[in-house]
């Protein structure tokens, strides 16, 4: 599918800036010798994300939800459909693209089922995860002082939180589930960065009464989560077709015994049968997108298209630098890169176990 | 597996008691934690090891080792590595060097340079890719000229070497000969490192472990330092590269790995759950499956049969259930699998982050996995031909 804005992002993601996207959230340690321009970067290309329109919520035609969350449909939702939405992360993953852009979206989402509007431009950071085994399907806890409304919550693996407005606290109190959006520069609010795989930027979010901006019933997250697993699963195809397009050229390209390694057929199957693993992964994703576009629930196709999409980007990622020898290892080339990002984008929104395990029992509903 | 005689298993008690030491563990800790652009180089574990004989045990006594087998030198890789000592420059030196050394080195370079490596005094990198030059190795450009007397000056550069900056000298193949013929005219030198006509340029990469791209600039090697025959190093260079291919320690590290990621698992409770457990329990077998095809060749080379078959069809699989448990491993672990070892809340000092960058590595260095796969299919199964 390719909308006015998918091509546009396209334009604007040219080979020259991708490369310079791809690299703009990683800190190499042992060479880091250079001044860290990547925060300009990053701040360069959040304005140009958020300039073609990409930061607003996707559109609710499901009325209201299923659950009873019942939010209203957002009739004038500044972008396309769900399907539009997974070509857009597609393209962003294919560019390693990391940001808070990802997040805004499901924030916006959110406040959009509550009837509000993102406050400005300056993004959002989810906060859901108390600790790295949990499930996001299953928010941490949280609680509201009760007298002066503060929020505490202990989040980590939280994205890019010292670079956003606000962070929108996903939490578990005792009268169920709630949404918080707090200012990120509050004194309360105390960030820490992990030293991480990814090289990229995953805090440590400590709040300890940060009153809220905005504040609801939680009950539309394991909704507003599905709609962002599909965004993540192309996103995941995307860093997946991203590692095999640098597998391929390396094939066609890199000679040993007299002629290039892609007429062995030990690389020339391998990477056609991934050719079909992807394009599987991105109709199931984009199908699952379509369902969303339809107002289905989309709870059990969403963790399905994910986890495949997971299962792939990690396999893709590996085989790629196989493929590259040596050189894909040396930080100078992009196919560690993806290798790296794949660690982390595989669990981001649940790992393939914890989806597979999450919707079991919807596929056992289908079947009554 | 052998079954270990009651010397070998208290000689494993006794490697064990030595890195158990206090001493040791706090080295080993401390190696975890380097900053970045520093790795561990010639520990002094290395020494103490050295001294005792036990670093390569399997060299005679003259050379620095105990007179005893490939056996001892196995329970002492797999010790290392299960004590978390970093082994790269151990592999490298004794594995691998030292090993040719011994098999084809003259007795004058035995006395030379063996007792070094066995003390944990000095140490030995390779240098046998280059840009372009990978799998197919005997395209390789590295040229020696004859100086007229008597030896060569060397040129060429040299790539993804390991430890090679702390290196004291290097194995390197270089083409001696050329007439256009591939597999003639190259020959292995010992050369020295430490040298004004060698320069390194690191090549940062996804392990701790920088490569590290080595430019020979009319280096002099002498005839004392060939090893093996002028113009025959192909034929050498083949059995060379097959005599590290044990996967004793890669089996070592999987094992460490999964001890990891099994412990995790039991204390979040991921190990009674059947969707972890039944992968973890198919990966406890081919753990194990991975070390028994690893010490049959252990065996073989005990036994005077080393196979060429046997140890490619072991290197294969051993990296790749490696490389396979270390891409799942954040699956079992959750996030904080892909904490680095300087994130104070890592688990078991970031072992499951320093697989994940490892493994990869690990189905490519010494013979990929298509190379492997290759010496399968046509020696062992005589299809391809």
């Amino acid at each position: 599918m390719t909308t006015t804005r998918v091509h546009a992002l396209a334009e604007f993601l040219d080979p020259d800036l991708t490369a310079m996207v791809r690299r703009m959230a990683y800190r190499p340690r042992p060479d880091n010798g250079s001044a860290d321009d990547n925060p300009a970067i990053r701040a360069m290309i959040w304005q140009g994300l958020v300039g073609l329109g990409l930061t607003g919520p996707p559109p609710d035609t499901a009325g209201p939800a299923a659950d009873g969350a019942g939010p209203a449909p957002v009739a004038d939702s500044p972008v396309g459909g769900h399907e539009e939405l997974a070509a857009i992360t597609e393209r962003l993953g294919a560019a390693l693209y990391q940001g808070p852009l990802l997040d805004t979206v499901t924030a916006a989402d959110l406040l959009a089922r509550g009837g509000r509007d993102l406050p400005g431009d300056g993004g959002v950071a989810l906060a859901v995860r108390a600790d790295g085994a949990a499930s996001p399907a299953d928010p941490g806890a949280m609680t509201v002082d009760p007298t002066t409304g503060g929020i505490h919550a202990e989040r980590r693996f939280v994205g890019f939180a010292t670079e956003v407005d606000h962070l929108l606290v996903v939490g578990t109190t005792d009268d169920g589930p709630r949404l918080a959006l707090v200012p990120r520069d509050h004194p309360t609010v105390t960030v820490r960065r992990h030293e991480e795989l990814g090289q990229g930027e995953l805090h440590h979010v400590r709040l300890a009464g940060t009153p809220a901006v905005w504040s609801a019933d939680g009950s539309g997250w394991s909704r507003a989560l599905a709609t962002a697993r599909i965004r993540q699963a192309g996103y995941l195809v995307g860093l997946a077709r991203g590692a095999f397009d640098l597998a391929v050229a390396y094939a066609r390209e890199r000679q040993q015994f007299g002629q290039p390694i892609g007429r062995f057929q030990a690389i020339a199957f391998r990477l056609a049968e991934l050719s079909v693993h992807l394009d599987a992964a991105r109709l199931l994703t984009l199908d699952a997108a379509r369902d969303a576009d339809q107002g289905r629930d989309t709870r059990l196709a969403a963790a399905r298209c994910l986890a495949a999409a997971a299962d792939l980007a990690r396999t893709m990622t590996t085989e790629a630098l196989q493929v590259h020898g040596a050189s894909g290892l040396v930080n100078d080339h992009d196919a560690h890169l993806f290798h790296r990002r794949a660690a982390i984008e595989s669990l981001w929104l649940g790992s393939p176990t914890q989806l597979r395990a999450e919707v079991l029992p919807l596929l056992r509903e289908q079947l009554r | 597996m052998p079954l270990f005689t009651p010397e070998q298993d208290k000689f494993r008690a006794e490697v064990c008691a030595l890195l158990c030491e206090e001493d040791v563990v706090e080295a080993v800790a401390r190696c975890r934690r380097l900053p970045g652009g520093e790795e561990p180089e010639l520990l002094d574990v290395y020494r103490r090891l050295g001294e005792r004989g036990w670093l390569a045990p399997n060299w005679p006594v003259e050379y620095g080792g105990l007179g005893a087998t490939m056996v001892e030198k196995a329970i002492v890789t797999e010790e290392l590595i299960r004590h978390g000592v970093p082994d790269v420059t151990h592999g490298l030196s004794v594995d691998i060097v030292g090993l040719a050394i011994a098999l084809f080195g003259t007795d004058a370079q035995r006395a030379r340079l063996l007792p070094g490596l066995a003390r944990g005094e000095t140490s030995a990198a390779v240098l046998f890719s280059e840009p372009g030059v990978g799998s197919d190795l005997s395209s390789l450009r590295t040229r020696a000229e004859p100086d007229g007397d008597g030896g060569w000056r060397l040129f060429g550069r040299k790539i993804f070497s390991m430890k090679t900056q702390f290196a004291d000298f290097a194995v390197a193949a270089v083409r001696t000969t050329d007439t256009g013929v591939k597999y003639h005219g190259i020959t292995l030198f010992l050369v020295p490192l430490r040298n004004f006509a060698v320069t390194m340029r690191p090549m940062w990469n996804l392990t701790e472990d920088r490569m590290v791209d080595v430019t020979l600039d009319g280096v002099r090697v002498g005839a004392e330092d060939v090893l093996g025959e002028v113009d025959e190093g192909w034929q050498t260079v083949n059995r060379f590269l097959g005599l590290e291919r044990t996967g004793v320690d890669t089996a070592a590290k999987a094992q460490r790995l999964l001890d990891t990621v099994l412990r995790q698992a039991a204390a979040t409770g991921r190990l009674d759950d059947p969707a972890y457990a039944h992968r973890l329990l198919d990966l406890t077998a081919r753990v194990r499956a991975a070390r028994l095809l690893a010490w049959r060749c252990v065996t073989n080379l005990v036994e005077g049969r080393p196979d060429d078959v046997q140890s490619s069809a072991a290197k294969w699989h051993v990296t790749e259930v490696f490389k396979e448990l270390a891409v799942l491993a954040p699956e079992f672990t959750g996030l904080d699998g892909v904490l680095d070892a300087r994130d104070a809340d890592a688990p078991a000092d970031g072992i499951v982050d320093a697989a994940y960058r490892e493994a990869p590595g690990l189905t490519l260095a010494a013979g990929t996995s298509q190379i492997m796969l290759y010496v399968v299919a046509t020696q062992g199964l005589e299809l391809l031909t």
